[in-house]
């Protein structure tokens, strides 16, 4: 006979101060109490007789017994009193299944996961019954799925829950909360046992670390041939918008060299494929080139069978090709041809002044030195516009040699850097109050930016005249200018396939500031920022976008991220199954019927002496009776179940 | 203590059929059911006279007058008003006991004074603590009842009893003889026997009832108790077991018997109550064949 949960002399001291605290309450119960009455005349004659009789301090002993026993049988529930031998004490072991995307890996026997999942099982049926295990998937997270349980069959079901996810298994993660955890939970640890195909990354195959001493590593599936992409990448070519560049990663993961073919489909039809071929542990990257400008899903796929089926396909969506369109009235059309021909993404029509009509179907009207009968209803770009027609009203004419400050805080003036610039001759006008002055001379503003709707900005010189024709402002300005009143069609536009986890995009040049970095429906994803790009983890498969300045850079999460390097385990770490535990020697639990028993001491006690202070002797027999009937009543209803 | 109407329409109804009654003759003024030997005023015809110089014209037999021209005078009955008092004990031991008895005792005294009214009896309601306190007079039938129903709810079980010095208030204050009907628990630090015998010596008719908790006959308490006068805060410490409950209620029952035979012995009633029994259990039970309903 043995107690589970406390020893003896903590059982002795918890009823020893139990009882005193009975026996306390007792006698403070049964001690003197105070009553009103109508006289004392029948009282007096009442105690006259037994004037010598012996003063009892505990008058109704089976009260106390009874409370008694019933204290000493709950503390002993409590205490988890067993009948039998005590076996050896139980242990808490920490069971990491790894759950990467790696054992998504088929073998002849099935998934390396199915495989591991029966390993698991049998690690829980040779345990001991009486020890207690915790299940913790490790991917690139670690995370418990149980606490510790004795329950065999919670276990069981939460392995046969466990499933491969995208990312790749962080061990070294994984072994260390496996082993906080035991040591937070004091008692006797056991095993720390792991499960799984032992695939790490790189990095922590090249970081030798000291294994738990507890460790004990139960290896599914061995050695297995796979090649696989690891990352795709999208962009526009910089010259000509209306075409794509693609790069490709694949990666041979296996032991073996690889010959594979890679196919490039546009919309369901193939714009490429390349053959290559792969040593052992080796990376290729593969350059293809696209021209569409029409939107659609482009499909990188590895020809071939492998172990992972999951890395050797991948799909991006490419958006459409969107031009600004610009509609040019101009009596001297070849002096703005130069300066819209040099962006790509502009697409200029040019008309004479008399073709002129205020809601010509365009994204940007520029009235070149004319007084239009009505203004262009969307967003336009006046040059040198007569002083009676202009939408900034006209206050001068600035001198010939003028040097033109820029102003460095508006978009308009981004990279431009001709301080020495001197103007023939330009309109100085006189903004109203919502008007951006984007360069000035000495007189007043030259260059006005209104942010409407419309945007409208006015140059008071024309840049494709004079001296200005040969400076790079001329251009940049026009540039910046259809930038600032159209950003979306010059945003640009990066698009990657990788694996979930953890993502470094590198961001552009002068794009620092204004990081966002989201998911498909807008949730903020916690990012770090360095000089030259962010970092953020995401372990889910999904699509995250990063807004940086004028960029855009879309990661699409589809690749899983296998580990390219194989764990060994130190020689001192034992392996394989742990040995099946002895049949053990079964001791009956007591705890139930204990109190069980505390619990009639204590419902019988109240029913003969009553639960309240006030305790009416003249009532015992009635009590009695009542408890009788109960007994009567529970033997009829055993008699009635017989 | 409780507000709530002691009683009921239904049980006043019940009481519509009793009429107090009295065992003695006392002299006394007109008014009032009980038929009398005494002639006098009234509206019952009882016997001829000749006519005296001095006697009421209104009570001369004109007819006869006519008749036989001689002045005769008509007799009536004297119908004899018989002062009832009932005398309420409203001290602190009254408020004693799991059911209070001071409720029992004044639902008694109200259906007493109910069954008064119906028979157009006059009853002096006289509540009493050290001496007399404040009285209320029921008379006028039942419609007058709602007043006296007033009078006794607004009554506090609170004080010491001196029964000497109520008997002596009583009968200084009432020398007309009548029927003293008493409700009290009589339990005093004195003896009340005395009080009561000079009550009955100044020739008032005794109706003792007397009213007691179960607690007040049997305590139920065992073990050591610490015990309060309710009216006089005297304390008395001491272990009480069944052999000194059974002395106690000895004692009690002995002072019951007291009263009981002082009441008989001066040709008036007692009746012993028991606040387990219901008010008007009591009432059609042992006061009706105690005291005499009719």
């Amino acid at each position: 006979m043995f107690l589970l949960n406390l020893t003896p002399g903590q059982f002795l001291g918890l009823l020893a101060g139990g009882a005193a605290l009975v026996l306390a309450l007792y006698l403070l119960d049964r001690s003197r109490r105070r009553l009103v009455v109508a006289t004392l005349r029948f009282w007096t004659a009442a105690r006259e007789a037994p004037q010598a009789r012996r003063r009892r301090r505990i008058q109704q002993w089976p009260s106390l017994l009874l409370q008694l026993a019933g204290l000493a049988l709950l503390l002993a529930a409590l205490g988890g009193l067993h009948w039998g031998s005590r076996g050896p004490a139980a242990r808490d072991h920490v069971l990491i299944l790894e759950t990467s995307a790696w054992m998504a890996a088929r073998t002849a026997q099935g998934t390396l996961m199915e495989q591991a999942r029966a390993l698991a099982r049998s690690c829980v049926r040779a345990l001991p019954a009486r020890d207690r295990v915790m299940l913790v998937r490790a991917d690139a997270l670690a995370t418990p799925a149980t606490a510790f349980e004795n329950d065999r069959a919670i276990l069981e079901r939460a392995i046969a829950d466990s499933a491969p996810s995208a990312t790749a298994l962080r061990l070294q993660q994984a072994l260390a909360l496996a082993a906080r955890t035991q040591r937070w939970r004091g008692g006797s640890p056991g095993e720390i046992l792991f499960v799984g195909s032992g695939r790490v990354l790189a990095e922590e195959s090249e970081d030798a670390f000291a294994p738990p001493a507890n460790l004990r590593v139960i290896t599914a599936g061995g050695p297995l041939e796979n090649c696989g992409l690891r990352r795709i990448g999208l962009e526009r070519s910089v010259r000509d918008p209306g075409q794509w560049n693609i790069f490709v990663v694949a990666r041979n993961y296996g032991t073996a060299p690889q010959r594979r073919r890679i196919r490039l489909e546009f919309g369901g039809a193939p714009v490429g494929s390349e053959e290559f071929h792969l040593a052992p542990g080796a990376e290729q990257s593969l350059a293809f080139r696209l021209r569409t400008q029409a939107a659609g899903w482009l499909t990188a796929r590895l020809e071939g069978r492998d172990a992972l089926a999951a890395d050797d396909e991948a799909t991006l969506e490419l958006p459409a090709l969107r031009l600004l369109r610009v509609l040019v009235y101009s009596r001297q059309p070849e002096l703005l041809r130069p300066l819209l021909a040099a962006n790509p993404w502009v697409r200029a029509e040019y008309r004479s002044p008399a073709q002129y009509q205020p809601d010509a179907a365009a994204d940007l009207v520029l009235v070149d030195g004319f007084r239009p009968p009505a203004p262009p209803r969307g967003p336009a770009l006046w040059i040198e516009p007569p002083a009676a027609g202009s939408p900034v009203p006209v206050a001068g004419r600035a001198r010939a040699g003028e040097p033109v400050r820029w102003r460095p805080d508006h978009p308009v003036t981004e990279g431009l850097g001709a301080r020495d610039l001197r103007l023939e001759g330009a309109d100085v006008y006189s903004p109203s109050a919502g008007d951006a002055v984007v360069a000035e001379v000495e007189q007043g503003p030259v260059v006005v930016a209104r942010s409407g709707p419309p945007k409208v900005a006015v140059l008071g010189f024309h840049p494709g005249r004079s001296r200005m024709r040969y400076e790079l402002a001329a251009p940049l300005l026009v540039a910046n200018i259809l930038r600032w009143i159209e950003p979306e069609v010059f945003r640009r536009w990066e698009a990657h396939a990788q694996s979930a986890g953890s993502v470094s995009a590198e961001l552009p040049e002068g794009a620092q500031e204004r990081v966002r970095v989201l998911t498909e429906d807008g949730r903020a994803v916690p990012f770090t920022q360095g000089e030259r790009g962010v970092r953020f983890f995401w372990a889910e498969p999904g699509l995250i976008r990063v807004f940086a300045g004028a960029g855009e850079m879309v990661y699409s999460l589809s690749l899983p991220q296998v580990a390219e390097a194989q764990w060994t385990p130190p020689a001192a770490v034992r392996r394989g199954l742990p040995p099946a535990a002895a049949a053990e020697t079964r001791a009956a639990d007591l705890s139930p019927w204990l109190a069980l028993g505390g619990a009639l001491c204590i419902l019988v006690e109240w029913l003969l002496y009553g639960a309240s202070g006030l305790r009416v002797a003249g009532r015992g027999g009635l009590r009695w009776a009542r408890l009788g009937l109960l007994s009567r009543g529970a033997a009829g209803a055993g008699g009635r179940g017989r | 203590m409780s507000e709530q109407p002691f009683v009921d329409q239904k049980f006043l109804e019940k009481l519509e059929r009793l009429a107090l009654r009295w065992q003695r003759s006392f002299p006394g003024l007109v008014g009032g059911h009980n038929p009398s030997r005494y002639p006098g005023f009234g509206l019952e015809f009882l016997d001829h006279r000749h006519f005296h110089h001095g006697d009421d014209l209104r009570a001369v037999n004109w007819r006869a007058y006519l008749r036989f021209e001689k002045l005769f005078l008509k007799i009536f009955r004297l119908e004899p008003h018989t002062p009832v008092r009932l005398l309420l004990d409203a001290s602190a031991s009254m408020a004693t006991g799991r059911r209070p008895k001071f409720d029992y005792a004044r639902t008694l005294a109200a259906a007493l004074c109910y069954v008064g009214l119906v028979r157009l009896e006059t009853i002096l309601l006289l509540p009493f603590r050290a001496g007399l306190e404040g009285s209320c007079r029921c008379a006028g039938g039942r419609h007058r009842f709602a007043p006296v129903a007033e009078f006794l709810a607004q009554l506090r079980p609170e004080g010491r009893t001196d029964y000497l010095q109520t008997v002596r208030q009583f009968v200084s204050r009432y020398v007309d003889r009548g029927l003293a009907i008493v409700i009290s628990d009589f339990l005093d630090e004195q003896p009340c026997e005395k009080a009561l015998q000079h009550l009955a010596d100044f020739g008032h008719e005794l109706m003792l009832i007397q009213v007691w908790a179960e607690e007040d006959r049997a305590p139920p308490w065992e073990g050591r108790l610490e015990l309060i006068d309710a009216e006089s805060g005297a304390r008395l410490e001491l272990d009480f077991d069944r052999e000194a409950r059974e002395r106690y209620t000895a004692a009690f029952d002995a002072h019951s018997r007291s009263l009981r035979r002082l009441a008989l012995g001066n040709g008036g009633r007692y009746a012993g109550l028991s606040t387990a029994v219901g008010v008007e259990d009591a009432i059609f039970g042992p006061l009706a064949q105690v005291v005499g309903f009719e």
